[in-house]
């Protein structure tokens, strides 16, 4: 096998122009996939821990229904004090859960008493707010922004875009006014203690208050919340953790139902009938994720792009390979070369063309990667300032390398094929 | 026992529908370890024979059988396989192959087809290249030696096997006079020193002056040996 690698790189060598050309044009292709890929990735992973770390925890659990509603942030379809204890026991013994935050959404009207306009807002206990969207803090740009104590009773929170309309500063004192869920209207008042960024996604412009005054303004006398955040120990998990979780609400439920009973064969996780919990990832509440999804459509096209540039190139290049060596060929097989190993001559030296250029684009992409991540390229995205730091992903440059040698060896097959299969005395004509 | 016995070998060319007789009936039985040439005017069949006898081509009727072996009925696998055991062959062009040294020309046959150890190639290429003396241009490619150089690799190449059978055609056509003489000089040593046989198909007055019999084709047939 040696020997036939090193008649095969020779025979590449002999055409030093054309392997050129052929190998750089593959190179570049290799190069543009990892490039695209670390950039995209980059860019995917940026976006997504902005919103899962500002505001949407990895995953959220609600009432069942409440998503469907939920532009009109009803306050009928809350979690119950019973259905509360349940799930803070799920989430409290489950391993993949690192922490949790209850919230109480609502819409309200805010006021100076001069301008008035309506927002929505999170209730919120600040340290477990800022244990399950760490970044939270960090996005208040003005005022207080402890982690423990970023929204202290009696205070609120505004996005930067409210602020400005009304042209609320830090310390000033606003009144909200909600309804409640029965249809009573209740004001209170609160000062300002800070203005956060505005992010994209269904929670990006929210108003934060401590969740002590929600139940307050909003007379709630139990714990009901209307969701509650959660963020996993490990991100790549989710799908694994979410489905998990979700099993375990439905057997809670059927419990509850069944007072004990094990729960039904076939039941809908996440679909239990009395506490009636549903769970949703980030990717269910965003519509990043729509995004997020095209970003990866968009890596798989620039893949598909390199499988046919390899194929092309490839098959051009053995093709004509084969029939400016037809003569030597025939010379091969006429001494006895067995049909096999000419087949294996030229599919040695397709794979050689295709390792050689997976090589070179392979660390030609990761030099790129690299200087870009030096370099710390920053844009803005929607109301969101990124930062590009591709990290080179050592299993996407490996997975490269082997689309070019797979495509490479497919290539090569024909050709190959063609030279094995002649007749030595019609191939021998050609010399 | 002959070496070599053809029995009413025939051969057409078919171009569309139209059948060109090359060969119209040969038979002959060559003994082991001679030095046999055939002549003839172009387009005789010289090569179109040659070819026969060395399994690259089928007869369209007829049998040929080399060394016991009816090679006119092998598959394409089993053809090369005993062509690679039993013969070797000298081409006008010499066609070695221009990525491997003169050594790794030598050293083809052995390694893809008979496929011995590294020792046993070793010490039958270096054997081989100074038998024709060659040794000291091993390490040259076929582009950096002369045309007679070549030869001498091609006729290495074709013995280092150990055949039963070489098979030349028009071996000095591409060469100068003295170097066509020091070629057939070396194939008729080589001859002589491992027992092989030599069929040449040839024009060359110098090739057939060397040999032990001389078959004249015309038009497809055979005449007597002579000599």
């Amino acid at each position: 096998m040696k020997n036939i690698f090193k008649i095969a790189f020779r025979n590449l060598l002999r055409y030093t122009r054309r392997t050129l050309l052929t190998s750089s044009l593959i190179a570049l292709g290799v190069t543009l996939v990892i490039v695209f890929g670390g950039v995209g990735n980059s860019f995917r992973s940026e976006v997504i821990g902005i919103i899962t770390n500002s505001n949407l925890g990895h995953l959220q659990v609600h009432k069942k229904g409440y998503i469907g509603s939920m532009d009109n942030l009803p306050l009928d379809l809350v979690i119950g004090d019973k259905g509360l204890e349940g799930l803070r026991k799920t989430l409290d013994s489950h391993p993949e859960v690192g922490s949790y935050s209850e919230r109480i959404r609502f819409g309200a009207m805010i006021s100076n008493f001069a301008s008035t306009t309506n927002m929505r807002l999170t209730a919120v206990k600040p340290e477990r707010e800022s244990a399950v969207c760490p970044d939270l803090p960090g996005r208040i740009k003005e005022g207080e922004a402890g982690p423990a104590a970023f929204v202290k009773p009696g205070a609120i929170v505004l996005p930067q875009n409210i602020a400005a309309g009304l042209g609320f500063k830090v310390g000033d004192e606003v009144v909200l006014v909600a309804n409640n869920k029965d249809g009573s209207v209740n004001g209170l008042s609160f000062r300002l203690s800070g203005i956060s960024e505005n992010i994209m996604g269904p929670q990006g412009k929210d108003g934060y208050i401590h969740i002590d005054d929600a139940r307050t303004l909003l007379r709630i006398e139990g714990e009901e919340v209307t969701e509650v955040a959660v963020r996993l120990k490990d991100f790549d998990r989710l799908p694994g953790a979410a489905a998990s979780i979700k099993k375990e609400l439905a057997a809670l439920a059927g419990a509850g139902q069944a007072a004990g009973a094990e729960p039904k064969p076939g039941a809908q996780p996440g679909r239990g009938a009395k506490a009636g919990l549903e769970v949703h990832t980030w990717e269910d509440l965003s519509p990043f994720s729509s995004i997020a999804k095209m970003v990866t459509l968009l890596i798989m096209v620039v893949r598909l792009v390199l499988v046919f540039i390899v194929l092309v190139s490839v098959l051009n290049v053995m093709m004509m390979s084969v029939y400016e060596r037809i003569g030597e060929i025939g010379t091969m097989a006429s001494i006895g070369t067995p049909p096999n190993k000419i087949l294996a001559l030229f599919l040695a030296e397709g794979l050689s063309l295709g390792l050689l250029s997976g090589l070179i684009g392979g660390a030609a992409g990761a030099g790129l990667l690299l200087l870009i991540k030096a370099l710390k390229i920053k844009f803005t995205f929607g109301n969101m300032d990124l930062v590009l730091s591709p990290a080179v992903a050592l299993g996407e440059i490996a997975l490269a390398i082997g689309v070019v040698l797979v495509i490479s060896g497919l290539a090569s097959l024909q050709p190959a094929l063609k030279a094995s299969r002649m007749e030595p005395v019609e191939a021998l004509r050609h010399v | 026992m002959s070496l070599v016995t053809l029995e009413n070998i025939k051969k057409d060319y078919i171009t569309g529908e139209i059948a060109t007789p090359a060969l119209k009936g040969i038979s002959l039985a060559i003994e082991p370890g001679k030095f046999i040439s055939f002549i003839g005017p172009s387009g005789s069949g010289k090569t179109t024979l040659l070819n026969l006898l060395g399994g690259l081509d089928r007869p369209t009727s007829g049998r040929v059988t080399v060394a016991g072996t009816e090679i006119s009925s092998l598959d394409r696998r089993a053809s090369a396989k005993f062509r690679g055991e039993n013969i070797g062959f000298i081409f006008q062009n010499f066609n070695l192959i221009p990525v491997l040294t003169v050594y790794e020309n030598v050293e083809f046959p052995l390694l893809m087809v008979q496929e011995l150890p590294p020792a046993e190639r070793r010490r039958r290429v270096e054997e081989m290249l100074e038998k024709v003396g060659m040794a000291d241009q091993a390490r040259k490619y076929p582009g950096q030696i002369s045309g007679g150089q070549k030869q001498r690799v091609a006729v290495a190449r074709a013995l280092a096997a150990r055949p039963k059978l070489v098979l030349a055609d028009e071996p000095t056509a591409n060469l100068d006079h003295d170097t066509a003489y020091k070629v057939i000089g070396l194939m008729h040593a080589m001859k002589k020193e491992l027992d092989t046989t030599f069929i040449f198909a040839t024009h060359d007055q110098k090739v057939v002056g060397e040999a032990e019999q001389i078959y004249t084709i015309e038009d497809g047939l055979l005449s007597a040996g002579i000599k």
